[in-house]
């Protein structure tokens, strides 16, 4: 796309230099990292290999033992409970952000910038912070609690969910909103009626992917003590039981395909 | 017998009362269960707990350090830490450069047009099996979250920027393998087409039909997962992977609060310097 269209001749100068400037940047990056990185004293500490050889083993094969697929399905149902818990509430705090965010509401004019300026910074200051700093931040604020999970989640997920709606409905062709507003719709009808149908499967897909990646966060909470996959995986690696592990990395891929697969037909579903 | 439309609208329904069912279930599960931790919130003891937390997070409350000086109001601290900032910058930089080279290594082969002949080249069985493979490994990779790709990774390598950026770099290379296979076989097949029946060669047809194409919007996906890298280098941190994430916890347990607070705000500088720079180099690849 941006490299094969012809540059406009004023721009080719600009472009090759602009071009060489930014693989150097990159290659320079790239050979920066990957020099800095003490190659020499020992990558692989002492008896590494042996563990990664037990834990390749450990594949062949993975423990199914009615007592362990119990033990399995309860910390599914925990990562799922936390997850769909979470991307409820980050929904129901995200979208309204996003919407006041992307200016979509009121009439143009300095006060409706400043607004939108002020929720997008606010967005951008949620989700600058990563869900296991917030979890370890508020365990140690709020105590250890469900509800903290699900808070530490929730608030950089209606960060990112936010700032992507606004994103959204800021990006809609401006020609059928035109229409509606010399009908005499209110911006709000605009937005009911114009905005929002035009980006739905959009906004629908990238909530479907932002519960993905809930259900992975929501297993890394174990990191702070609460139960669920990662907890046990936490539990199997340190007693070294790695066809355990395998079991339950299995049910977490699973679990993510499916939403993936999920979420395609409902989109496609919708599209056709 | 229903007809087709009416079957999708019916799965998407479904799909939508199914959601919401699972909601309902799932908040009462969580607000009713043992460990909730709702009566705390609502007697008002965790917020007294959390404002507590936050008065020596900032250190007005300096009972905990026995009145030594505010971590983040010393200058020297500043520069011990700007090492680890240095390390947690660098691990993040050595994670996105591993998966963007393990992306331009095996992208081709998992696009469905490539792999199929569609874009010239060889229809074979092996390409087939490869496409199927490697698209297995962008899901797995994918979705193994970085955490665990860390908790696993320190069990064979030595502590330090390497397990960390590995661990990162793995996840990473799902989400960008995939993304940037889709973008090959929603390319544009015209020019590839035109060099193949010009008789180019399969290099030439890569170098001068597929690379320009693709090249610019890799680049981007790779800068935007740069973003989200950085915010999470702290977390691989957590399992001793170096950086700013490691002492992060260590202060935690050690109630050094105000040294908590000083990493916090490397951390927040470090995650704006990312963003700012690679919102420039995304500008730089649009230039046209």
């Amino acid at each position: 796309m941006i490299w094969t269209g012809p540059p406009s001749l004023r721009g080719v100068g600009r472009f090759v230099e602009t071009r060489r400037l930014l693989s150097l940047v990159l290659i320079g990056a790239l050979v920066w990292s990957v020099a800095s990185v003490g190659w020499g004293d020992g990558v692989i500490h002492t008896g590494g290999s042996d563990a990664l050889k037990a834990f390749i083993l450990g594949l062949f094969p993975p423990e199914i033992s009615p007592d362990f697929l119990k033990v399995v399905v309860a910390a599914t149902w925990q990562t799922l409970v936390h997850a769909v818990a979470a991307i409820t509430l980050a929904i129901v705090v995200g979208l309204p952000l996003g919407i006041v965010a992307s200016g979509a509401l009121g009439s143009p004019g300095r006060a409706r910038l400043a607004v939108a300026g002020t929720f997008r910074f606010g967005l951008a200051v949620m989700r600058s912070i990563h869900e296991l700093v917030w979890a370890m931040l508020f365990v140690t604020a709020f105590g250890l609690s469900s509800i903290a999970v699900v808070l530490a989640i929730a608030i950089p997920y209606a960060g990112i969910l936010g700032r992507i709606y606004s994103e959204l409905l800021n990006d809609v062709p401006d020609a059928p909103l035109a229409g509606l507003r010399s009908s005499g719709a209110s911006p709000a009808r605009v937005l009911l009626y114009g905005r929002i149908p035009m980006v739905f499967t959009d906004i629908l897909g990238y909530t479907f992917y932002r519960f993905e990646c809930a259900l992975r966060a929501a297993a890394i909470m174990s990191f702070v003590g609460i139960r669920g996959l990662g907890f046990e995986i936490q539990m199997s690696l340190h007693d070294l039981r790695f066809n355990e592990v395998w079991t339950l990395l299995l049910v977490l891929v699973g679990l993510v395909l499916l939403v993936d697969y999920w979420s395609g037909r409902v989109r496609r579903n919708i599209q056709s | 017998m229903k007809l087709p439309s009416e079957r999708r609208i019916s799965f998407v329904k479904g799909s939508f009362y199914g959601f919401l069912v699972l909601t309902v279930i799932s908040w009462i599960y969580i607000l009713a269960g043992s460990e909730s931790g709702i009566e705390d919130f609502l007697s008002g003891r965790a917020w007294r707990n959390a404002g507590g937390f936050l008065k020596q997070l900032i250190g007005i409350d300096d009972s905990l350090t026995g009145g030594a000086q505010l971590a983040f109001l010393d200058l020297g601290r500043w520069i011990e830490t700007a090492k680890l900032a240095y390390q947690t910058l660098l691990m993040s930089v050595l994670a996105i450069s591993l998966a963007g080279v393990a992306v331009l290594l095996t992208f081709l082969p998992a696009a469905r047009n490539v792999s199929n002949g569609d874009l010239g080249g060889m229809p074979l069985p092996a390409l087939g099996v490869l496409y199927h493979l490697l698209r297995f490994i962008f899901a797995f990779t994918r979705a193994v979250p970085e955490l665990v790709w860390a908790m696993l990774i320190v069990f064979f390598l030595s502590p330090g920027v390497l397990p960390g950026a590995i661990a990162l770099a793995l996840h990473n290379y799902g989400i960008v393998g995939r993304l940037s296979a889709e973008v090959v076989e929603n390319m544009d097949p015209g020019p590839a087409r035109s060099l193949r029946s010009a008789g180019a060669s399969n290099l030439q047809m890569l170098a001068y039909g597929i690379i320009p194409q693709t090249m610019p919007q890799f680049l981007t996906y790779l800068l935007y997962r740069w973003e989200v890298v950085i915010r999470t280098t702290v977390v691989v941190g957590f399992v001793n992977a170096g950086g700013l994430g490691r002492e992060f916890r260590l202060s935690l347990s050690f109630f050094q609060y105000t040294d908590v607070a000083l990493l916090i705000m490397w951390y927040l500088i470090l995650v704006v310097a990312v963003d700012v720079l690679s919102t420039v180099l995304r500008k730089m690849i649009r230039v046209d």
